[in-house]
């Protein structure tokens, strides 16, 4: 038994868990039930990282090309053993704060309150409680530590049931109302009055789940085939069962706003703008490879210049001003214009920028992002957009007299919108001008000495990234009406380059779900909402070791990033790629130890 | 019918002579090898003429033209296409990607002809394809088949080299220009590789300049051999003058000592 390793990853994942205290997950998770009355978020925000803990020693391990498995019972105890490491970990800072005294520890970290001293506790005096977290992290380290070692017709469907109920019990917000909508009694499986699943609702689904699981393991070859094989072989044409997949994806498509109501479109709403922006950042980071940090000056040349050619009028003390400018343009006149003014600022942008590459290029576009937001407040563009105090009035994009500021039939603009976006997209990508970017992203020298005009080309690629971000902006206005400089920040384009990278760089498929993690996650769990920046940060961070070709990614990109493992298994021989990738990320990889 | 001439080139790197004052010249249909010891400035005359660098001083014309000044980019679409000294390919790009970006300067559908994907485009688009298929067939069935759809980093040393002529080819070049194309290749692959320069002249009449080390293929491809050393022009004749001349014999094996004394 590696005594020292289990000490580490205890450790570790026991400061996680006194982490999460201290921001505050814990308490304000406290009341989220997912399951039953006992099973809550704020409890498994508790045992999470002991479990995780448990799972990191229990699983097997690849050293020198050869992976070694523990048995189960070692696994199990390993796993024990780090859980009440963790557990202890966090057992100490429940003592320590009780005799410090909460109010003190409050005075630096507010989260530290007496009601989360009481949930943590479960009332009893803290030196019990601590026996009770070690004894239940152990447990939990336990469980962990010996699932990766469980036979895989067992481990495979334990795994989808817990998930299948977990995933259920986040989405309280969301089937229940889909559910009414299609009027199917849920009583059976939400509670009404805790609000999670209840427990023979939970019961149906882990078997569901399981079910569906076994299923995959004895027939998931067949069905693959039936999905992707082509009618005819060799032909590039959709068989008939691909046909039929992709209707059924389409109709789920169409009828969710309908399902979830206006609170979950909203936020479906503002999941399609940020899929326009990653989709157009997307041509600039993912297809030419330029690295642009200030990408929110697209965002903000759409919003405000839809705005202006519409006649939004300018926000003053005493309410609505005239407009700035008197064009008084239809939605659907200004939008072209808007793309072309946003080509021809990414021309701009561009120009400035073709002899950087890199850090440089990357440092430069974050200047020049910042400006942005500084030029919308300055008082010298103020009788144009407004200053701080922005502009309201924007119009609707109607059609006829059929408006879209439901947020049912917002979403179906926003459909529309990403569908034209992804198109332009995919054409460009497998197009000459396509194969040219990926030709300069790859070696702009020998690009350019292969007759790819690398000067054009860049301008391109901003001035395409430009427009189609700009539609972002542009449906931002319509949905939210007003503008102010505070929605044009630098975390703006953090958040778009986040979607991009966590979706896979380069993917049209990755970006919406990119854009659905990122964007539609936090605002579907609203106690997530303030915590949004750590779970960003979190799963770019996870995504980037443990997944770092994206959550759907492109082919090429994918293979630049296992280059090295391929060379790799060509010398280990018959060890699958995955123990490579694994080995990687265990802790004694990256040699923390 | 001159197709290049490079008049008094002279080029400096921060006061380090590359070139100084080199006369170069190649008539159509030649197949002309520059060769000199490390440092003669070889690969700089390349990367002169194919406008990555610009020359301190002096002329270079193609067919007449001076193309001083011109981008990389738009002396390709002229007609010269090169390969480098160390393989520099697009490594996650397949074989076919590769080639077809050879031809990229040989079209010219633009961005609403592309999302639209209009007829034009649809027809041009299969050439690409066809015409970057014919050059990397020139190398037989080395780069053929199923190799056609393989990203280029996973093709052997020898075919990477393969791939960068055939790249080259699929621009449509009328002066082409080898810069070591025989480097760390097996003697069966280096005698292959001879006889294939001389096809690209035979069969696909093109120009060929080419910068070698193994006198074996020098001897067997050239019709005219230029030696260079420290940046100038030493010799310049057939294989068999090159070969026996003072200067060149003393530029790779030193001056006799008797001489120096």
């Amino acid at each position: 038994m590696d005594v020292r390793r289990l000490v580490r990853v205890g450790a570790i994942c026991g400061a996680v868990t006194v982490y999460f205290a201290l921001v505050g997950l814990t308490d304000r998770f406290a009341k989220l039930a997912l399951v039953g009355s006992s099973v809550t978020m704020g409890r498994l925000v508790l045992v999470i990282a002991p479990l995780i803990a448990g799972y990191a020693v229990g699983r097997p391990r690849t050293r020198s090309g050869t992976t070694v498995s523990l048995p189960i019972r070692d696994a199990v105890v390993h796993g024990l053993v780090a859980g009440a490491i963790a557990g202890a970990v966090f057992a100490l800072f429940v003592i320590f704060v009780d005799a410090f005294g909460v109010e003190r520890v409050r005075g630096v970290f507010i989260n530290v309150s007496p009601a989360m001293m009481e949930y943590v506790t479960f009332g009893q005096t803290a030196v019990v409680a601590a026996l009770i977290l070690t004894a239940a992290s152990a447990v939990a380290g336990g469980l962990g530590g010996g699932y990766p070692v469980l036979p895989v017709t067992l481990r495979k469907p334990t795994g989808s049931a817990v998930l299948a109920v977990f995933a259920l019990g986040f989405l309280q917000r969301i089937v229940p109302i889909a559910l009414d909508q299609l009027n199917v009694e849920r009583d059976w499986l939400y509670s009404r009055r805790l609000g999670g699943l209840t427990w023979a609702g939970a019961v149906v689904v882990a078997a569901i789940a399981a079910s569906l699981s076994i299923l995959k393991q004895r027939k998931g070859d067949r069905i693959r085939e039936l999905v992707r094989a082509p009618s005819v072989e060799g032909s590039t044409r959709p068989s008939g069962t691909q046909i039929v997949v992709a209707l059924v994806l389409l109709g789920l498509v169409l009828v969710t706003p309908l399902l979830v109501g206006s609170v979950i479109s909203n936020v479906l709403g503002f999941v399609l703008i940020f899929a326009l922006l990653g989709l157009g950042l997307n041509i600039v980071v993912g297809y030419a490879g330029l690295l642009d940090l200030g990408y929110v000056f697209f965002f903000a040349v759409g919003a405000y210049s839809l705005a202006l050619l519409t006649g939004a009028s300018l926000n003053t003390f005493t309410g609505s001003g005239p407009p700035a400018v008197s064009a008084d343009l239809n939605f659907w006149v200004a939008v072209p214009i808007v793309m072309l003014i946003a080509a021809g600022a990414g021309v701009l942008i561009g120009a400035p920028v073709l002899r950087l590459r890199g850090d440089y290029l990357a440092l430069v576009t974050l200047g020049l992002g910042e400006m942005v937001t500084v030029l919308l407040r300055s008082p010298w563009l103020e009788p144009l957009v407004g200053g701080p105090s922005g502009m309201r009035g924007v119009t609707d994009a109607a059609i006829g007299g059929f408006g879209f500021q439901d947020p049912v039939h917002f979403y179906y603009l926003g459909i529309a919108f990403v569908a034209f976006a992804a198109f332009i997209s995919w054409r460009l990508a497998s197009s000459r001008i396509g194969r040219a970017w990926t030709a300069m992203r790859e070696d702009e020298q020998i690009a350019d000495a292969m007759g790819v005009s690398t000067t054009r080309y860049k301008l391109l690629a901003f001035a395409m990234g430009g427009a189609i971000g700009s539609l972002g902006g542009a449906l931002f206005a319509v949905k939210i009406g007003s503008l102010t400089p505070a929605s044009f920040e630098l975390l703006v384009s953090i958040q778009v380059l986040g979607i991009v990278i966590l979706g896979g760089i380069g993917s049209i498929p990755g970006v919406i779900v990119g854009s659905l993690v990122l964007v539609g996650l936090p605002g579907l769990l609203r106690e997530f909402e303030e915590y949004r920046l750590l779970a960003y940060g979190a799963a770019i961070v996870a995504v980037m070791l443990l997944r770092p070709q994206g959550l759907v990614p492109n082919v090429r990109r994918s293979r630049e990033l296992h280059e090295e493992d391929e060379a790799q298994d060509k010398w280990a021989g018959d060890v699958p790629r995955d123990e490579h990738v694994a080995a990687g990320i265990s802790p004694e990889g990256t040699g923390a130890g | 019918m001159r197709v290049l001439e490079v008049v008094n080139v002279r080029k400096s790197f921060g006061g380090l002579a590359a070139l100084g004052g080199l006369d170069l010249h190649v008539d159509e249909g030649e197949i002309l090898s520059v060769i000199g010891p490390n440092g003669a400035g070889k690969s700089t005359v390349f990367n002169l003429i194919t406008g990555i660098y610009e020359p301190d001083d002096g002329d270079i014309r193609y067919f007449g033209e001076s193309i001083v000044g011109l981008r990389p980019n738009q002396i390709v679409k002229l007609g010269i296409a090169r390969t480098f000294q160390n393989v520099r390919l697009f490594p996650n790009m397949t074989v076919l990607e590769n080639a077809k970006v050879g031809q990229h300067c040989r079209s010219k559908g633009g961005v609403f002809g592309s999302i639209l994907r209009s007829g034009s485009v649809r027809a041009e688009e299969e050439r690409i394809r066809e015409r970057a298929k014919e050059a990397l067939a020139f190398f037989g069935s080395r780069l053929a088949g199923y190799r056609l759809e393989q990203p280029s980093f996973s093709l052997s040393y020898a075919n990477r080299r393969r791939l960068e002529m055939a790249r080259a080819l699929a621009t449509t070049p009328r002066l082409l220009l080898l810069d070591e194309p025989t480097a760390g290749m097996n003697p069966r692959e280096t005698l292959e590789l001879r006889d294939r320069i001389v096809q690209m002249r035979d069969r696909l009449g093109v120009t060929v300049i080419v910068i070698e080390h193994d006198m074996r293929v020098v001897k067997g491809v050239s019709d005219r051999v230029v030696a260079c050393d420290y940046g100038r022009k030493i010799a310049d004749g057939t294989y068999d003058e090159v070969a026996a001349h003072e200067r060149v014999i003393e530029a790779y094996l030193g001056r006799r000592h008797e001489d120096t004394a």
